[in-house]
């Protein structure tokens, strides 16, 4: 890089006002990487035409914060992302400013100010409707088994890249396990934010590996975000 | 019974990058389908990655979706895990905005951009459930159509298509469908409507011309078997460019393309005339948008899109006529919406200071030069009007401005190539090398690396070098070897392109009708998705060859005659034959040409089709 690099923007002192956006993210957006579900975000608001909070760094672009991501297939509405505006607008002009200009499968269901942290996010509610090769009521029984293991270890890759063998079994908490036309509904309740992270992905690999099962079809929503004291994020 | 929709969605998970395959995308037209009267797919022989990033691709789905009762829809090539469940699962291919099989529309288009893309057409068709051969398809199939640059020599794939579109598609596409509507409405046959079809400027219906070959295997004649279809077929051009149809909207993917951001069109056609270039002549005449329109559509693509990048597209983006005024105009723009402006295809001689400036401002890359080759002798028989100042200049200026990172592109096999001027390309990297250290340190940015990367000529049809043979692999490896030898810098990284898929290119690109078999019999052994070197089979292909009694040495390795009649005769792709001997034998004689700038060169085609220089006395 030569010299006499000034930042674009380092003569605006521009105001900024936060704003917590709460969002669905299911349908055919189910399909969405998280990665690239950011990128939709960003031109999302940039189409929307908002007056909106760019980062003052060389490369200004839309300041735009997710606490968490939405693993790939599962849909959700309580999905929240914070961005910040130049000028203070009614929360409900901004949702609808948004919302008009998403895709099918994304919608802006609320818009406020952050009350919440997002290190203060602990653990995520989900409920799984799936299929097996075994029927759901069989399907139930052995999860039962599984759920009485002493131990349940996954191999999970570190940073290092070599492999750890972590027990899952004290994270995994079942609200609630039955059957519903031949789906299994199985709620649970799993560890997430900064502190740990376990995807319903894992444990039902886990699970279906132990017994053999080969799930059919399978659909997962997460349906709450939660902090320590089990209150909802906002 | 579940829907499509809910088959498709079973398998969506088990696949990478499941986006790619369930539509939905802001920009995508649903339409009622009961109120639509024609359906046209718009195929891409290619992944999604690829096709989404294909410009004459969003020109023609926003110009057909205009019209109400007109549904136009994309359809990409599944990659492969997606395809094997596909075919496991019994789903046809679909179009991704209803999802409904493509066997159910009344046109199946694919736009042809390379020729390793040729076996995906029979692929995608097959797994559409539609017969590839034309002639195994009855009424009840969609008319399969194809466009794009690589139907200036349409003949190896004649046995698959019922129809091509010479040139640019704008106004014939239109036409073709209007007409197409009326027929329907009279429960006409395929064969009457392709009759009719024939009397549209631009439209190419193989089935009725018939190939004579001589004892040697050349071509004696093509002639039309039927009263209406013309002797010579001239391809299409948009004269009056500025008011040129131009979307408003772009389909916005949901997963990263290759080039993700909106994309404006300034000008079409080039004035350089580079030997070896086949979009060089085949898009002529030059037109260019002006500053205006080219603003607007700018504009209105970034609003509808939310892109935080714009890049101008054409051959050569420097050779507007009112360039600097046009990037001055677009960063107040672009800068105010905190937008990139990507400035691809600049020439290194136009390559001025105030230029550079202003794409610094926007953001500091690398730079990419093509001096194609690495001697002036070896430039000027390509007719590359640039010297070896004026990129050394360039790179001097861009070092200054703190670049550090050159990209050069050459090609290896050129007509009158020596050995010399292979070590000319290392020779010129060097210099460049030493360039560098000779800018104060102050100034230039840190850790240089030049990369040269060598690519195997491909003689084109409808070029000065169509007569041209390619060198044989033999020769060719020993260029590489011998460049690699010449390189002596750590700060040179040299890459050269695989060998095999040029010999492909260059049988393909001219060969004939009867490579339709070869075609067939490689994909019945299980090539397509050539152009990805994981899937590329070429011994699989050289069997095809065998087996169909053909070699690739007669299509890739022959000298040409220039009174031979070439596979793509009957195509009038308005640059006159004469034009094309007489800049063969100019190359021979290493002589260059001026570009239309300077002076008409009489390349043959005329004033009337808008050509910004065309029209000016020549002299030959």
């Amino acid at each position: 890089m030569a010299q006499n690099i000034t930042p674009k923007l380092s003569t605006l002192q521009i105001e900024k006002f936060d704003y917590r956006a709460v969002y669905a993210k299911c349908g055919r957006a189910r399909y969405i990487s998280h990665l690239d579900f950011m990128r939709s975000m960003q031109r999302i608001i940039k189409r929307s035409k908002l007056p909106v909070w760019h980062t003052q760094g060389f490369n200004p672009h839309v300041y735009l914060m997710f606490p968490l991501a939405l693993p790939l297939g599962t849909d959700s509405r309580v999905e929240i992302m914070d961005f910040a505006l130049t000028q203070k607008l009614d929360n409900e002009t901004v949702r609808k400013q948004l919302d008009e200009k998403c895709p099918e499968g994304i919608e802006i269901i609320s818009v406020a100010q952050p009350v919440h942290k997002h290190t203060d996010i602990k653990s995520a509610d989900y409920e799984i409707r799936f299929t097996s090769n075994i029927g759901a009521g069989e399907c139930i029984r052995r999860f039962g088994e599984f759920m009485q293991l002493e131990k349940i270890e996954i191999e999970k890759r570190t940073k290092k890249k070599t492999v750890n063998l972590v027990d899952i079994k004290p994270y995994i908490n079942v609200t609630e396990i039955n059957e519903q036309d031949g789906w299994v509904v199985l709620k649970l309740c799993l560890p997430c934010g900064n502190d740990f992270n376990l995807n319903t992905n894992v444990v039902l690999d886990a699970f279906c590996e132990r017994y053999g099962i080969e799930i059919e079809q399978i659909c997962t929503q997460r349906t709450k975000i939660l902090l320590g004291n089990g209150e909802n994020f906002t | 019974m579940q829907s499509m929709k809910e088959r498709i969605e079973r398998l969506l998970l088990k696949v990478q990058k499941p986006a790619r395959y369930i539509g939905g995308e802001v920009g995508s037209i649903i339409k009622d389908k009961s109120k639509v009267d024609v359906r046209f797919a718009f195929c891409f022989p290619d992944t999604y990655d690829v096709g989404m990033s294909h410009l004459g691709m969003k020109i023609l789905y926003g110009l057909k979706n205009q019209r109400e009762n007109w549904w136009c829809e994309r359809c990409f090539m599944p990659e492969t895990d997606f395809e094997a469940l596909l075919r496991e699962n019994n789903i046809p291919l679909y179009a991704l905005e209803s999802l409904d099989p493509l066997s159910e529309f009344d046109f199946v288009g694919f736009t042809l951009q390379y020729e390793l893309s040729y076996n995906n057409v029979l692929e995608m068709l097959d797994l559409a459930g539609i017969p590839v051969l034309a002639a195994e398809r009855d009424d009840s199939m969609p008319i399969v159509i194809g466009g794009g640059p690589c139907v200036c020599n349409p003949e190896p794939l004649a046995d698959f298509f019922d129809i091509f579109i010479i040139g640019e598609g704008e106004e014939v596409n239109i036409e073709l469908l209007e007409l197409y509507e009326n027929m329907k409405h009279n429960g006409c046959t395929k064969l009457e409507f392709l009759k009719e079809a024939v009397k549209i400027e631009g439209i190419y219906v193989p089935q009725f011309y018939d190939v004579s070959y001589n004892e040697d295997g050349t071509v004696k004649a093509i002639t039309p078997n039927i009263e209406n279809a013309p002797a010579k077929v001239r391809k299409r051009v948009i004269a009056d460019f500025d008011n040129v149809y131009y979307p408003d909207a772009f389909v916005v993917p949901f997963t990263q393309i290759v080039h993700d951001r909106a994309v404006v069109e300034v000008l079409r056609g080039c004035i350089r005339g580079c030997r070896f270039c086949q979009a060089g002549f085949i898009y002529r005449p030059f037109r260019e948008k002006s500053i205006e329109t080219i603003k607007n559509e700018t504009k209105c693509l970034c609003e509808q899109t939310g892109y935080e990048e714009v890049s101008l597209s054409s051959l050569s983006t420097s050779d507007h006529t009112k360039i600097n005024e046009l990037l001055s105009s677009l960063v107040d723009y672009t800068d105010g919406e905190k937008i990139n402006l990507a400035l691809p295809s600049l020439r290194v001689d136009t390559f001025s200071d105030e230029l550079l400036e202003k794409i610094a401002s926007v953001r500091k890359s690398g730079l990419t030069f093509a001096p194609e080759a690495g001697t002036q002798k070896l430039r000027d028989v390509i007719n590359k009007n640039l010297t070896e100042d004026e990129i050394l200049r360039t790179c001097k200026t861009a070092f200054e401005g703190g670049y550090a990172t050159v990209k050069l592109y050459f090609m290896l096999g050129l007509p009158e190539e020596t050995f010399d001027d292979v070590a000319g390309i290392a020779e010129l990297a060097q210099k460049v090398v030493d360039l560098y250290f000779e800018v104060p340190k102050q100034m230039r940015g840190k850790g240089l690396q030049v990369s040269i990367s060598t690519a195997t000529f491909v003689p084109k049809p409808f070029t000065p070098f169509e007569f041209e043979p390619q060198d044989t692999p033999e020769q060719i490896l020993e260029k590489q070897a011998h460049l690699l030898r010449n390189v002596t810098s750590k700060k040179i990284r040299v890459s050269t392109h695989m060998q095999k898929n040029s010999i492909l290119e260059a049988v393909l690109a001219r060969g004939d009708r009867r490579l339709g078999k070869v075609i067939y019999t490689a994909w019945k052994k299980g090539c397509y998705l050539d152009g990805w070197d994981e899937h590329f089979k070429f011994d699989k292909w050289m069997e095809a060859f065998e087996e169909c009694g053909t070699d690739t040495a007669f299509y890739a390795n022959r000298r040409r005659s220039y009174d031979e009649v070439f596979p793509w005769s009957h195509l009038d792709y308005l640059v006159s034959h004469e034009f094309f001997v007489r800049e063969n034998k100019k190359a021979h004689a290493i002589q260059t040409t001026r570009n239309c700038k300077e002076g008409c060169s009489g390349c043959g085609i005329k004033k009337e089709y808008g050509g910004v220089y065309c029209g000016a006395k020549h002299n030959t």
